[in-house]
C-alpha cells in the first residue's frame, strides 16, 4: 500500500505493463501522469519511450505510429485535448491497433473551466473504443492495467480508454494497493496484435475501402466490443491474482441493491457520495440502492437489466451532457430498461455534490417517481446555490 | 471461439496493381555520378519508385510521375528534372 494519487498510480500501471512508447502532450489534470513517467525516465526506472509532440493530435498519432508496428503504446489527456485529438482517436479504433488511453475528465470551454465533468470522455462514446470509468485511485490503476490485456486479446483488438475524475481522482492521494512486478509480468502475456506494420513488408493500413468492406470492418469493431464483454469478466477474475483486493468480475457495480425498490445510478468518484447517500436514506427507511456504471463500452445490458429491470423506478445521474437531451447514461439506461427512469444532470463544471446533495435530489427524484409523474431532466444545483437565474453575469451588474 | 467475425483494415499493395502511371510525366528525374547511395530520395518519393540499387540510386520511370520531390531532397545535388519534350 502507497498514499498516491490517482495520476501517479497510472504512471505506475504504465510502469508496471512495461510499455514501449508514450506519446504525450501535456493537459491540466492530466499532466502529472506525463511528469511522472519523465521523472521515472530521468531516473532510468523504465526504458520507454517518452515523445514529447507538439499537439494532442500528433500525441495519438505516435501512440497509434508505435502500436501499428508492434510495440505496447499508452497516451493520455483531458478536455480540450481529447477533442483535439478526437479525429485520431477514430483513426485508433479503425485501425483495430491495441493501445490504452487514459482521460483525465475535464469541462470543455468555452467558457474556459478547469474542474471536473464527465462530457469530455462520454463524447468519445461512439468512437469504437472500449470505455471504462474508474471510481477510485486503484481502479485507475486496476483498469489500465486490465485495458492493455483486454484491448491486446485476439478476440477484442480494440483499443481501450480509462476515464477518471479529474482532480478528484487525478490529484486526490488515498491509500493504492501496488502490483508486484512480477504479478503483473505472469498477468500480461507478451504484446499481441492483429498486424504489424514494418517497411521491409508489403502491407499497409488504412488505404482506401470499397463500401461493403468499410461497412464490414464497422460491423466487426461492434461485435469485438459486444463480445469483449465476456473478455473482461475473464480478464477481472484473473487479475485477482494481480490484486487480491480487487472485485472485477462484473462489468458494473451493485450495491446494496437486493431488497431495493429503488436504485439511483452513478459512475466515477461521486459513486462514494452518493453510497452514502444512500446509506443514510436506507436508515431512515427509504428502500433504495446504487448501481454503478464501470463499462461505457461495451454496455453490459444483461447486467443492467438484471440488476435493475425489477425496480419500481431508477434514478440516473450525469455528470455529463448530450445538451437538449439530458445525460449520455440517462438515455442509455432509457434504451436498456422499460421501468421508470429519471434523469439528473448535477456536478457540471466542478459544481460540488455532497452526501446531502445527493440525499436531497434522490427524495425530489423518488417523489416523481412515487407520484408517477416523472418530470423532463432535472439540472440540480446543490445547496447554497439552488436559485440559479440564467442570465449572463454582464447584465446582473 | 471462433474469430470469424475479426477484420482488419490491411491491405497488401503490389507493384502495377492500379496500372502504370502514363505519360504524364513533363520531367524525368535522372540521377548523376555524384549520388552516395544514401537513401534520402526512398525515404521522401511520394510513390516509392526510387531507391538504391548497388550504391545508386535508380528510377522506376514507369510510375514515377515527376515531381521533383528526390532532386530537392538529394543532400549532393545528384539528381536533376530533364525535360521529357
Amino acid at each position: 500500500m502507497k498514499i498516491i494519487s490517482g495520476n501517479e498510480a497510472v504512471a505506475l500501471a504504465v510502469k508496471l505493463a512495461r510499455v514501449g512508447v508514450v506519446g504525450i502532450y501535456p493537459i491540466t489534470p492530466q499532466t502529472t501522469i506525463i511528469e511522472e513517467l519523465a521523472e521515472m525516465k530521468a531516473k532510468g526506472e523504465i526504458s520507454t519511450d517518452v515523445v514529447r509532440v507538439e499537439s494532442e493530435h500528433s500525441a495519438m498519432g505516435v501512440t497509434l505510429g508505435a502500436a501499428v508496428s508492434g510495440v505496447r503504446a499508452f497516451t493520455a489527456t483531458s478536455s480540450q485535448g481529447l477533442l483535439y485529438m478526437h479525429e485520431m482517436v477514430w483513426w485508433a479504433a479503425g485501425s483495430r491497433a491495441p493501445i490504452v488511453m487514459v482521460v483525465a475528465t475535464r469541462a470543455v470551454g468555452a467558457p474556459w473551466n478547469i474542474w471536473n465533468e464527465n462530457t469530455d470522455f462520454m463524447s468519445e462514446r461512439d468512437s469504437g473504443w472500449i470505455m471504462a470509468f474508474a471510481s477510485s485511485p486503484q481502479e485507475a490503476l486496476d483498469l489500465t492495467l486490465q485495458a492493455f490485456r483486454i484491448s491486446e486479446d485476439p478476440r477484442v483488438f480494440v483499443p481501450m480508454m480509462v476515464g477518471m475524475d479529474g482532480f478528484i481522482l487525478s490529484h486526490t492521494k488515498t491509500n493504492v494497493y501496488i502490483p508486484s512486478q512480477e504479478d503483473v509480468d505472469t498477468f500480461l502475456p507478451p504484446r499481441r496484435q492483429p498486424y504489424v506494420i514494418d517497411p521491409e513488408t508489403q502491407e499497409s493500413m488504412g488505404n482506401i475501402f470499397q463500401p461493403v468492406h468499410y461497412m464490414k470492418l464497422r460491423q466487426s469493431i461492434n461485435e469485438a466490443i459486444v463480445g469483449a464483454k465476456d473478455v473482461i469478466s475473464e480478464v477481472g477474475r484473473e487479475y485477482e491474482k494481480v490484486n487480491p483486493l480487487a472485485d472485477y468480475k462484473t462489468l458494473n457495480v451493485e450495491y446494496k441493491l437486493d431488497d431495493a425498490e429503488y436504485a439511483v445510478v452513478t459512475m466515477g468518484a461521486w459513486s462514494l457520495d452518493a453510497m452514502e447517500a444512500v446509506d443514510r436514506l436506507r436508515e431512515r427507511g427509504v428502500p433504495v440502492g446504487l448501481y454503478r456504471v464501470r463499462y461505457i463500452r461495451p454496455w453490459a445490458e444483461e447486467e443492467i437489466e438484471r440488476a435493475l429491470g425489477d425496480k419500481k423506478g431508477v434514478i440516473v445521474f450525469d455528470r455529463a451532457t448530450s445538451l437538449g437531451r439530458g445525460g449520455p447514461l440517462y438515455l442509455e439506461m432509457r434504451a436498456s430498461l422499460n421501468n421508470p427512469v429519471k434523469g439528473v444532470i448535477a456536478g457540471l463544471g466542478g459544481v460540488s455534490m455532497n452526501k446531502k446533495d445527493f440525499m436531497d435530489a434522490i427524495s425530489r427524484s423518488l417523489e416523481e417517481i412515487r407520484r408517477g409523474d416523472i418530470k423532463d431532466v432535472t439540472w440540480y444545483y446543490p445547496g447554497e446555490v439552488k436559485e440559479v437565474e440564467l442570465g449572463t453575469p454582464r447584465s446582473a451588474i | 471461439m471462433s474469430l470469424e467475425y475479426q477484420f482488419f483494415p490491411v491491405s497488401h499493395p503490389s507493384e502495377g496493381a492500379g496500372g502504370k502511371t502514363g505519360n504524364w510525366r513533363v520531367v524525368r528525374p535522372v540521377v548523376g555520378d555524384r549520388c552516395i547511395g544514401c537513401n534520402a530520395c526512398y525515404l521522401w518519393c511520394p510513390e516509392g519508385t526510387i531507391g538504391v540499387k548497388g550504391r545508386r540510386a535508380e528510377v522506376n520511370y514507369e510510375y514515377c510521375k515527376g515531381c521533383g520531390v528526390c532532386a530537392n531532397v538529394c543532400p549532393v545535388k545528384a539528381i536533376s528534372m530533364v525535360s521529357e519534350s
